[in-house]
Order: structure tokens, then C-alpha cells, then sequence
């Protein structure tokens, strides 16, 4: 028995509203309340619109074995005044941009943070890896089991969770701790799933590191999400 | 009447087209296009200075078709208006409060 069943039933009421009031707090506290929002794609079968979660993206990767068309790599329409080669990254429309000459841009689909872990700022690839280590930071050693195993580090391979390639992202000469990588799970993509980092398929990633230049410049946008200020 | 009437179920048993197949995939959080987005921070750059970061921070359909984009230039907040076909309405110092 816990002490709080031990406890009169009025008691226990008050109690329950402070622990709710206080995980409402610590949840506001860890960091701004991103602007949730949930993925839908379109059925075709059923001509609407549904909710495309992790349940329904692994259903879906199970049948096709790809993520939805929409998320495939695609040349579009792309009206900026940014030079062609800068990465350009839609976190809150899960969507990846190389700018192209000619108004056009290769786009990817990418998995990013979950709420809270969200983020947004103008970066640079600061260096890029095939197959690398991957080592967890300190903060998800403390609070994930399954990395704390790793914290000397995972090497390269298919189940590493950075896949078959990662470009470091930096502000100046200093490593921002978050990368644009594979992934070992390519039903993710579409969804708001990593600790902050940009997860693609990795097919898609060997194509972007195949075709951007170290120093590329990076703008990720994520409405809602805490703006980049360093480590 | 009678044509009326078809024309009626037809119209109901017609199903919406579909938007395009790279068009299939969006969230619930309705912002502006990512260029457009970056269109106005580019705009706003013009205003800010040579040097300025001006990254969007929100955005949003307007009533009348347009999209607002809120921009920070390093601290400085930006409002703008840009339309579907990429032409920046206007590039303005937020309104505090």
C-alpha cells in the first residue's frame, strides 16, 4: 500500500491537484510549449485527411516499405533569394530543402524533435561523417536507458540511430550538438520523434552529404520551437 | 427540378479532387511555405542591416489569402505580409503589447 492510499479521499483530491498543477509547471519550465501539431496524409481510398502517427507510419512502412509519397526525395518550386546549396529545413512541415539553381530545390522528408525538444536557428555544416559513432550527450544518458548503455559510444552501423551518415551542424567553429542524419527507424519520418536532431532515410542522407559542401549554411524554422543559442 | 436534383447528387457523390501526390502529407499547425517564410526574412534584412540574422519565428494564413510571417533579427522583432506568388506586401517593426 502507498502513502497516499493511506490517505482520506479529500486528501488525496488535494494532493492530486498539486501534482498536476505541479507537472504543469515543470513542463512549462522545461522549455517553451512548441506548437504541437499533429501529421496528417491524405487517403486516397477515403478522400480525407487522417492522423499519420507512430502507429499509423509503422503500418504504413510495413505495407510499402517507404514513407509516404510526400516524404520521398522530389524536385520542387522554390522561390528564394538563398544560394543554391543551402539547407533550408521545415521542422513543422517535416520537410528538408537543398536549394537548386533555377528557383527549384531537391526536397527530403525528415523526422524532428518532439515537443520541447524542437528548435530553430541559421547554422552550418561543419563537418560530415560516413557510418559514425554515435555518442549520446550526457543529458540523454541521464534520462534514457537504452543510450546510457552506449555512452562510450555506439560504432557505426545499421542499428546506430545516426545511420549511414551524419553532418555536424555549428554555430561559427563551435559543434551545436545537433547533426542531420540516417536513421535506423525510416518509419519516423513525417514525425516528431529525436531529442533536436534532423533524421532522414538514409538513402536520402547519402544523397544530401553527396551533394553539399562543408560550411553549407542551414536555416532550420520551427514555429514555436526555443530559438538556437548555443550550447 | 428533376435536372436539379442530379445535378445535386452528383455534386455529393463526386469526391474532392486530391491534391497532388508530393501534396499528401501536412500537419494540423497551418504555417506559411518555407520560401515564403524566407522571402520576408529576406525582406526584413534589407530593413534590419546588411549583417542581420533574421530568422522566422511564426507564421500564419491571413483571411485574405496572404501569409504573416513573424521574423527576429537578432532580438528584433519584424512583422510581414507576403502573398502566394512571393511578392512581400510589407516588411514593419512588430507592435509590442
Amino acid at each position: 500500500m502507498t502513502a497516499s492510499n493511506r490517505l482520506p479521499a479529500k486528501t488525496n483530491e488535494v494532493g492530486r491537484r498539486k501534482l498536476t498543477l505541479a507537472l504543469i509547471a515543470a513542463a512549462v519550465c522545461v522549455g517553451p510549449l512548441a506548437a504541437w501539431a499533429q501529421t496528417q496524409i491524405y487517403d486516397s481510398k477515403t478522400h480525407t485527411w487522417v492522423n499519420y502517427d507512430k502507429k499509423k507510419a509503422r503500418q504504413y512502412y510495413a505495407r510499402n516499405n517507404q514513407a509516404p509519397e510526400a516524404f520521398r526525395m522530389q524536385t520542387v518550386t522554390f522561390r528564394t533569394a538563398e544560394p543554391p546549396g543551402t539547407i533550408i529545413i521545415d521542422g513543422n512541415q517535416h520537410f528538408l530543402y537543398l536549394v537548386q539553381p533555377g528557383g527549384q530545390a531537391i526536397r527530403y522528408g525528415i523526422g524532428v524533435g518532439r515537443e520541447g525538444f524542437g528548435w530553430a536557428g541559421i547554422v552550418r555544416v561543419g563537418r560530415t561523417a560516413e557510418w559514425p559513432t554515435w555518442t549520446p550527450p550526457v543529458e540523454m544518458v541521464a534520462r534514457d536507458p537504452n543510450a546510457a548503455k552506449w555512452a562510450a559510444g555506439m560504432p557505426g552501423g545499421p542499428e546506430n540511430p545516426l545511420g549511414a551518415r551524419a553532418l555536424y551542424l555549428y554555430e561559427g567553429d563551435q559543434d551545436t550538438i545537433y547533426r542531420i542524419h540516417g536513421t535506423a527507424e525510416p518509419w519516423t519520418i513525417g514525425l516528431d520523434v529525436s531529442s533536436g536532431c534532423i533524421r532522414m532515410n538514409n538513402d536520402d542522407i547519402v544523397d544530401l552529404a553527396s551533394r553539399i559542401k562543408i560550411g553549407a549554411k542551414v536555416i532550420v524554422l520551427m514555429q514555436g520551437a526555443a530559438l538556437y543559442k548555443g550550447v | 427540378m428533376a435536372a436539379m436534383t442530379s445535378v445535386a447528387l452528383l455534386g455529393a457523390c463526386t469526391p474532392p479532387t486530391p491534391p497532388a501526390p508530393e501534396s499528401m502529407a501536412r500537419t494540423t499547425l497551418q504555417t506559411a511555405p518555407a520560401d515564403l517564410q524566407l522571402l520576408c526574412a529576406n525582406s526584413a534584412a534589407g530593413v534590419a542591416g546588411p549583417n542581420a540574422k533574421v530568422l522566422p519565428t511564426a507564421s500564419r494564413q491571413l483571411p485574405d489569402g496572404t501569409f504573416g510571417v513573424d521574423l527576429d533579427a537578432g532580438g528584433k522583432k519584424f512583422s510581414c505580409v507576403v502573398d502566394n506568388n512571393g511578392t512581400v506586401r510589407s516588411v514593419q517593426p512588430a507592435q509590442s503589447g
